[in-house]
């Protein structure tokens, strides 16, 4: 699978490693048992300090998508992750989100469409690949 | 001593000539730095072009090695270490133009046929494939091999330990520059083994059965440059501290090994990666393979990508060394630390080279006036004062030593250690014995055998008023 990192994002680098993996697992490209780079190895792919990806896998880690252990490195966890997908934070940044674009002057109808749309998008893909 | 300028002259010349050749082989999509799809670098008019830009390098070469010989004429010899240093920064600049105007050849085909590939989307976008990150530093050659030649570097260090009489020859110090340049090779190890290509369509997604195999190629390559720098290094100290080489010119058959070593490592590294990356794309492409047009990361010559945090990157002919990225603050700061090094070297050079000494015979005291080396001769401290017109063989140990003059601190047979002012073409020395050992003898000359008899008698007329 392939990461893309925006180094002169806002976001702070080790969120957009977590977020892209978490995007590789959601639609499918990366699977339960599928072994991760050592820390070293995608700090040094990358070119960056072997810390913020240890950081990035921490998040993972502490999320449930990834488990590590010492004889196998970093590998993708059985899904589905534990926890509630519809919990009080979704909910939350999904509000927040929508009023985002509610106050960008987007109307429901648009919001709608473009909700299914990347919905489909990460659902099928899924179903493509798998 | 001006051959010996020669020869270092040639070398360099030949270097710079031979990492231009070498610019012009296609690789990761590029020919001289400019982005061109596997079937445009077949196209006559590239090809044509880079045989034009062939020659033109060989012109260069040619021309330079003719400037060369200036330094053979004795108005110009006067200041050899100088000359040559313009000759080698001209060489660079001729280089340097050379391969600009043909990268903008280039450029100007490509637009004229309409090459056009996809643009970069954006600058600050690095990509990874995590299944090529994955496979890092499985396929290579063991570490443990850099290592120890970093370990067998130490050798002379070990040798002048145990051997004290020899450090005057070759101080303790500067035996550590072998193993620092040997823990550079380890990095650069490390370096190219995790140095990937990118694919055509720029993205990071390489096969990881190519990863490997460029993974092998890399780290093959820089176990044997750091084999030969440290063949080079045992060569140089084996003719230093054993074989106690008089004449320098000897000194200079582990460097050419060294470049001959370095050169043949990074052809070879080239050919079996265009052999690799030929294997590994599509044949059967026309030309209008999805490459991205890629950026030219050099400017002026030097490494420039601020989105890079490497601040060491390895050079356009990987395999030669390393360039530092003036993208980064730090390579920006060690640029300009660099730069001021090589004008207080040009400015050292030329001031040893164009002052003369300066012997002023006062009431008690004698004063040379040397760029660095001054010195002052009380009466009391002279036991006596001879001539002679041969000098035994010896090292300079801190000083000066030019085509025309050498002077400073040397260690010289059957004198020991000693502080020499002399016009190397004068074949007339004023011996001056001190009492002591650090220095024990002063020797100097004056521009001509006549003025150096004139200073003997004026030495000598001073020495008996005590």
């Amino acid at each position: 699978m392939i990461i893309q990192i925006d180094m002169a994002a806002d976001i702070p680098i080790y969120q957009q490693i977590r977020n892209q993996i978490v995007l590789g697992v959601a639609t499918g490209q990366m699977k339960a048992g599928d072994p991760l780079p050592t820390v070293r190895q995608l700090a040094g792919e990358i070119g960056i300090n072997p810390m913020t990806v240890s950081k990035a896998y921490g998040l993972l880690k502490g999320e449930g998508v990834i488990a590590m252990d010492r004889r196998n490195g970093a590998q993708i966890h059985s899904l589905p992750v534990e926890g509630d997908a519809m919990d009080l934070d979704f909910d939350q940044r999904l509000t927040l989100l929508i009023s985002e674009a509610r106050i960008k002057g987007a109307s429901g109808q648009e919001l709608k469409e473009r909700v299914i749309q990347l919905m489909n998008r990460v659902y099928e893909m899924k179903e493509v690949l798998s | 001593m001006i051959l010996f300028l020669l020869i270092v002259l040639w070398l360099v010349f030949g270097v710079m000539t031979a990492s231009s050749l070498l610019f012009r082989e296609y690789q990761n999509h590029q020919i001289l730095g400019v982005t061109l799809s596997k079937a445009h670098s077949r196209h006559p008019e590239i090809k044509g072009t880079i045989a034009f830009f062939t020659k033109a390098c060989y012109v260069v070469l040619i021309v330079s090695v003719g400037c060369s010989f200036l330094l053979l004429i004795p108005v110009i010899g006067g200041f050899a270490e100088f000359v040559m240093l313009v000759l080698i920064a001209l060489n660079l600049f001729v280089n340097w133009i050379v391969i600009g105007h043909f990268q903008k050849i280039l450029i100007q085909i490509k637009e004229k046929n309409d090459w056009v590939y996809q643009k970069t989307k954006e600058e600050n976008i690095i990509t990874a494939d995590l299944d090529v990150a994955r496979e890092t530093g499985k396929s290579s050659i063991s570490s443990a091999w850099v290592w120890l030649f970093l370990l067998l570097s130490f050798i002379p260090t070990l040798f002048l330990l145990f051997h004290p009489d020899k450090r005057e020859l070759y101080p303790i110090g500067l035996s550590l520059i072998g193993p620092l340049c040997q823990a550079l090779m380890v990095s650069l190890y490390y370096q190219m083994r995790s140095l990937h290509s990118r694919m055509a369509d720029g993205r990071a997604g390489v096969h990881p059965s190519f990863a490997q195999r460029e993974e092998r190629i890399n780290s093959i390559s820089a176990t044997f440059s750091a084999l030969a720098m440290l063949v080079f290094w045992l060569l140089f100290n084996l003719s230093m501290l054993l074989l106690y080489v008089k004449n320098s010119l000897f000194i200079l058959v582990p460097v050419i090994l060294l470049i001959a070593a370095l050169l043949g490592i990074a052809q070879w590294q080239q050919s079996k990666m265009r052999g690799l990356q030929e294997a590994c794309s599509d044949d059967s492409s026309d030309g209008k393979e999805s490459i991205q047009e890629q950026q030219n990361r050099w400017k002026w010559g030097v490494y420039h990508n601020p989105n890079d945090p490497r601040i060491f990157v390895p050079r356009r002919v990987t395999g030669m060394g390393w360039t530092i990225n003036a993208g980064r603050p730090a390579g920006k700061l060690l640029y300009f630390g660099t730069g001021i090094l090589i004008l207080l070297i040009i400015g050292l050079v030329a001031f040893g080279g164009a002052r003369d000494y300066q012997v002023t015979v006062q009431d008690s005291n004698i004063h040379i006036d040397a760029a660095m080396y001054d010195m002052t001769i009380k009466r009391d401290q002279v036991v006596s004062i001879s001539t002679t017109d041969q000098l035994p063989g010896g090292t300079r140990t801190n000083g000066y030593g030019g085509a025309n003059k050498s002077f400073g601190h040397f260690n010289m047979e059957g004198y020991g250690k000693c502080m020499m002012y002399i016009y190397n073409h004068v074949d007339q020395y004023i011996v001056v014995q001190l009492k002591g050992s650090d220095p024990g003898y002063v020797i100097l000359n004056d521009k001509t055998p006549e003025k150096t008899k004139d200073l003997h008698r004026t030495i000598d007329r001073w020495l008996s008023g005590k």
